[in-house]
């Protein structure tokens, strides 16, 4: 037998019967402690409500594998915390499999059945990979630290926007003291890692079997060089060797005791939320089943497992407190601290083996862990937590979930009662006449086709914003004129039609929602038409997303809606609608919350405007990042504090921080609205630029009056 | 221990509406139909009364009116009133405030409150005379356009604010029970959710019939009314006019005007 083959791992050398059977009661303890701490965890999940994500394990399963793996969400926005938390995450797995097969072979295989593998080449390969994964562990960790310390983000500064200073939960020092623990545990189980593999070569360099093959653990044998050095002999490397192995075995079995007590457990809470994800969550909001007497959330209990799962998944990593538009203007509001006030209330009253009192369990209040009305009221619904949280944590769900409770009990601005009882009374938010729902085609030369009359190839549903507001009319109209020349057969609902009551949902209104929705699928399924469209995008989320649930399961295709968008840039490039004109504007676009983050309509809208020759100039907040208008979620009916930023204004100066753009595009009738105003009252804006929507652009561009060879064939008749 | 709150479902016009063919009103086809905003708040006085009461308060809503009207009762249900009452017959059509008042009277003493409230006036009509004429047929001590009020259920006497004109109060103690017309202001109606109203479809609204108050036809309707309706018409455009012009200019027509009706 050749020498190599003899090579094996060094475990309890020379360790006294008494002293392994010492290490091994610690590591029962420790997996005891393990197993009763996730217990707990679990039956804290299981006082949650059903929730029905339980479906298609095997697809959720490979989906979390691949976020996993990839680190896809983990890398967006902060590419460097992203790649250091992969060095961290794989060598992570690769020593604990290293770990976890020693235990396989020295407990299991070898006692039962006389199996070693732990020997040989195997092994050597194995020493290389782990003393490699050792470096990348203590690397990425040293990052961490760095980053923690040095680098002052704003989304690593627990100061809450809605707690002040005196409050009982204001401190947030407990979770930094947590942050720096985990740190400092994992990273000084790596360096006594390496100092013990080192002093352990020292110890046995008279051994050739264990010293030639040294140089497979390249920085265990350099530091036993460099040790050796510094005058370490073999006898003090055993002595050495004997206090750090039990420092470091402790230090690890301690670790994993604490898993479910700590941040560390997000090693499988993260996972879980991961593969429970709800890829609408947010575009689709939950039903209140028929059965259940009260909507909304009143106790933490009225929770689903999924939320608690969702509230233990976070890792504070602060995305969704630095996307957050209300919080980025000051308002009482991050969704970072919603989760963990919700978090920290759920671990404390439903740890305990009894639940404590109904009225002990109540969310809502001014008290440690309760969710304040005004933060409530504060999220516009923009979804911007939800798109970025790299754990799949579910904000907007819980948001909506708790203030249908607020609305249940009236808790809300008497200016938003108002506006829900107008759409009540009349329809719209406008307060208007169902009968002037149509009053816009008036100003058209051609007439529109009543869709509840006649069939048509496509039944516009125009929305609120786009029918009643005057400004809007505008754009309404030239969307009229377009599809109109390019020979599309349409029609409306005309009074048929009522507020579509996306906003009314995210308000938590939704026994109005349910009457919204329930009448406009009636009206809907009473008409013979293809496709829908509509230039709303908050009409178009709902109608897409959520109306089929509450249509006959045998209609539910009727919901193919488009947004102009995607129905304009077929129009163009099959020369159905022909541009006369291209204009040369700098231009800057604004993603609609609900076309963009909702719906991912990023690309039509920039390919539109690259036909018509606008050189497109981002802002730095686009696509998936954009920043609400702050609109969304019902915000529009109600006004914003005074002398507080309005978010529409943050964006404005967003714009004028560009260079030289021209025009500001929208594609949401309520964006026209929002920033039309907000240019006009951002000091240092207004006359930079003009806000447009961009069917206005495109109308310009299709109506201008025939190019060259019309005007010289008009020449001669003049003359 | 109860409270009888007296609410009107009452009619707003839409856009462009068009007088009936008889003249005497307009088309219903143009109305939007709501319980009368003073309604919302007399009917929160009684419930805000009700819950801080330990003892049981039933508050019980009443209405006059055709089916219709059960949905803005329904809205009284969602907001925590126990129970509803309807009263209709096809002879009721076309009574005035006086009717109205006998018939209320009539269930009045069917139901034997320890307390009424109706609200100062309804937004349709604006007559402001159901409720203290309700108070006159029954012969109850009475007070109108209440806006605070300090009352305990089953008390003797309830003291209250009255809103009067020119920014000037006044101070009441009287008897109870009583008749009181609620103003405007003097709390915050609560919101009736859609789910809430959904959910008051369960309990139940009595419908009461004249034989069951024990009213005769002949008492009830146009021609036992005190007062009727004519006519019903928009009045011509009134004959403001706009000066244009430069100030100089506006100015000068000002006095010519002015001079004109002086007849100078
Ligand atoms: S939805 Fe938007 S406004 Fe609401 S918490 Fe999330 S990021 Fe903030
Ligand atoms: S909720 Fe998600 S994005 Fe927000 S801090 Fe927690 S982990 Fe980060």
């Amino acid at each position: 037998m050749d020498a190599t083959a003899q090579t094996t791992r060094i475990l309890f050398e020379q360790f006294s019967p008494w002293a392994i059977n010492l290490f091994y009661a610690f590591g029962y303890a420790a997996i005891a402690c393990f197993l009763y701490g996730s217990y707990v965890q679990v039956r804290k999940y299981r006082r949650g409500q059903p929730d029905a994500s339980w479906g298609q394990l095997a697809a959720r399963f490979g989906d979390m594998a691949r976020t996993m793996l990839t680190h896809r969400t983990l890398k967006r926005r902060d590419h460097a915390a992203g790649a250091a938390h992969a060095m961290i995450f794989f060598s992570f797995i690769a020593l604990f499999v290293g770990t976890a097969t020693i235990t396989l072979e020295v407990d299991i295989l070898k006692p039962l059945f006389g199996i070693t593998f732990w020997k040989g080449g195997f092994y050597l390969l194995f020493s290389l990979v782990l003393d490699l994964a050792g470096l990348g562990l203590i690397g990425g960790l040293l990052y961490m630290m760095y980053r923690r310390k040095w680098m002052a983000l704003p989304k690593l500064d627990y100061t809450r926007p809605d707690r002040q200073p005196g409050d009982p939960d204001y401190d947030r020092s407990a979770y930094r003291r947590e942050d720096w623990a985990f740190l400092w545990t994992l990273i000084l189980i790596g360096i006594t890692g390496y100092v013990l593999e080192a002093s352990r070569l020292v110890w046995l360099s008279g051994d050739a079997g264990v010293w030639d093959s040294r140089f497979w653990s390249p920085v265990g044998a350099l530091l036993a060089h460099s040790l050796m050095g510094l005058g370490l002999d073999a006898s003090g490397a055993g002595t050495l060797r004997g206090g750090l192995w039990w420092f470091h075995g402790l230090l690890a079995l301690s670790f994993i005791a604490l898993i479910p007590f700590t941040k560390v457990k997000h090693i499988f809470t993260a996972s879980a939320s991961l593969m429970f994800r709800d890829p609408l969550a947010g575009r689709r909001l939950p039903k209140v089943p028929e059965t259940q007497e009260a909507a909304g959330y009143q106790a933490i209990t009225d929770l689903t497992w999924k939320n608690l799962l969702h509230l233990d998944a976070c890792t504070k990593c602060g995305r969704c407190h630095e996307a957050c538009p209300a919080r980025t203007v000051g308002a009482p509001l991050s969704p970072r601290d919603v989760i963990l006030s919700l978090r920290e209330f759920a671990n404390h009253a439903l740890a305990a083996s009894s639940l404590p009192d109904k009225a002990e369990l109540s969310i809502h209040g001014k008290g440690p862990g309760q969710v304040f009305m005004e933060t409530l009221w504060s999220c516009r619904t923009c979804l911007a937590c939800v798109e970025i949280c790299p754990v799949a944590v579910e904000h907007v769900p819980i948001i909506v979930q708790m203030r249908r409770k607020l609305v249940e009990e009236g808790q809300m601005e008497p200016i938003l009662q108002k506006t829900l009882q107008t759409i009540h009374k009349t329809g719209n938010s406008f307060g208007e006449s169902k009968r002037k729902r149509g009053a816009w085609t008036k100003g058209l030369p051609f007439p529109v086709k009543d869709a509840r009359k006649e069939p048509v190839e496509t039944l516009w549903f125009v929305g609120d914003y786009a029918a009643f507001d005057p400004r809007n009319q505008k754009v309404t109209q030239a969307f009229a004129r377009l599809l109109h020349a390019a020979g599309e057969d349409f029609g409306l609902l005309l009074d048929g039609e009522l507020n579509a009551g996306n906003d009314v949902r995210r308000v938590g209104e939704e026994g109005l929602y349910e009457h919204l929705a329930s009448s406009n699928i009636a009206t809907l399924e009473g008409c013979e038409f293809k496709r829908i469209v509509t230039t709303d995008p908050h009409s178009f989320n709902t109608i897409r997303n959520e109306y089929p649930e509450f249509a006959d399961p045998a209609l539910r295709g009727l919901f193919q809606i488009e947004h102009y968008s995607t129905v304009l840039l077929k129009l163009i490039q099959n020369g159905r609608l022909t541009l006369k004109k291209h204009l040369s504007h700098r231009v800057t676009f604004h993603d609609p919350c609900h076309l963009g983050r909702f719906n991912k309509g990023y690309d039509a809208p920039r390919e539109l405007l690259a036909l018509i020759g606008c050189t497109l100039v981002e802002m730095p907040r686009n696509r998936d990042n954009s920043f609400c208008c702050g609109a969304g979620g019902g915000r529009i009916w109600i006004p914003d504090p005074v002398g507080m930023e309005k978010p529409a204004q943050n964006r404005m100066k967003e714009a004028a921080g560009l260079p030289d753009i021209d025009v500001f595009v929208v594609a949401c009738p309520k964006d026209l609205t929002m920033f039309e105003d907000a240019l006009k009252t951002t000091p240092g804006c207004e006359g930079r630029f003009v806000v447009r929507e961009l069917i206005e652009l495109i109308a310009e561009c299709v109506e201008a009056a025939d190019p060259a060879p019309a005007a010289l064939a008009a020449a001669p008749a003049m003359a | 221990m109860k409270i009888l709150v007296a609410v009107k479902q009452v009619a707003a016009l839409d856009e462009d509406f068009e007088i009936r063919a008889d003249g005497l009103d307009v088309d219903e086809d143009f109305l939007l139909f709501d319980l009368n905003e003073w309604d919302d708040y007399s009917l929160e006085e009684a419930m805000k009364i009700k819950e801080a009461s330990s003892g049981d308060v039933e508050v019980v809503v009443v209405s006059i009116g055709p089916e219709r009207v059960d949905e803005s009762l329904r809205k009284c249900l969602a907001k925590g009133a126990d129970r509803a009452l309807r009263v209709w017959d096809d002879a009721i059509e076309g009574s005035d405030s006086s009717v109205m008042a006998r018939l209320l009277a009539a269930v009045v003493r069917k139901e034997a409150p320890d307390m009424v409230f109706a609200g100062v006036q309804s937004s349709d009509h604006a007559f402001a005379a159901t409720g203290i004429g309700l108070a006159g047929e029954l012969g109850w001590p009475h007070a109108a356009v209440v806006n605070a009020l300090d009352y305990a259920p089953g008390a003797r006497q309830a003291s209250l604010k009255r809103e009067l004109e020119g920014g000037v109060s006044q101070s009441v103690t009287l008897q109870c029970p009583a008749v009181l017309t609620i103003q405007l202001g003097i709390n915050t109606p609560r919101y009736a959710s859609l789910r809430g109203i959904k959910q008051a479809n369960a309990k139940p609204i009595d419908v009461l019939g004249l034989g069951d108050l024990g009213v005769a036809a002949s008492t009830v309707g146009v021609d036992a009314s005190l007062s009727r309706v004519r006519r019903m018409y928009i009045p011509p455009k009134g004959r403001a006019q706009m000066i244009e012009g430069s100030p100089d200019q506006q100015a000068a027509r000002l006095v010519e005007i002015i001079r004109e009706f002086k007849g100078a």
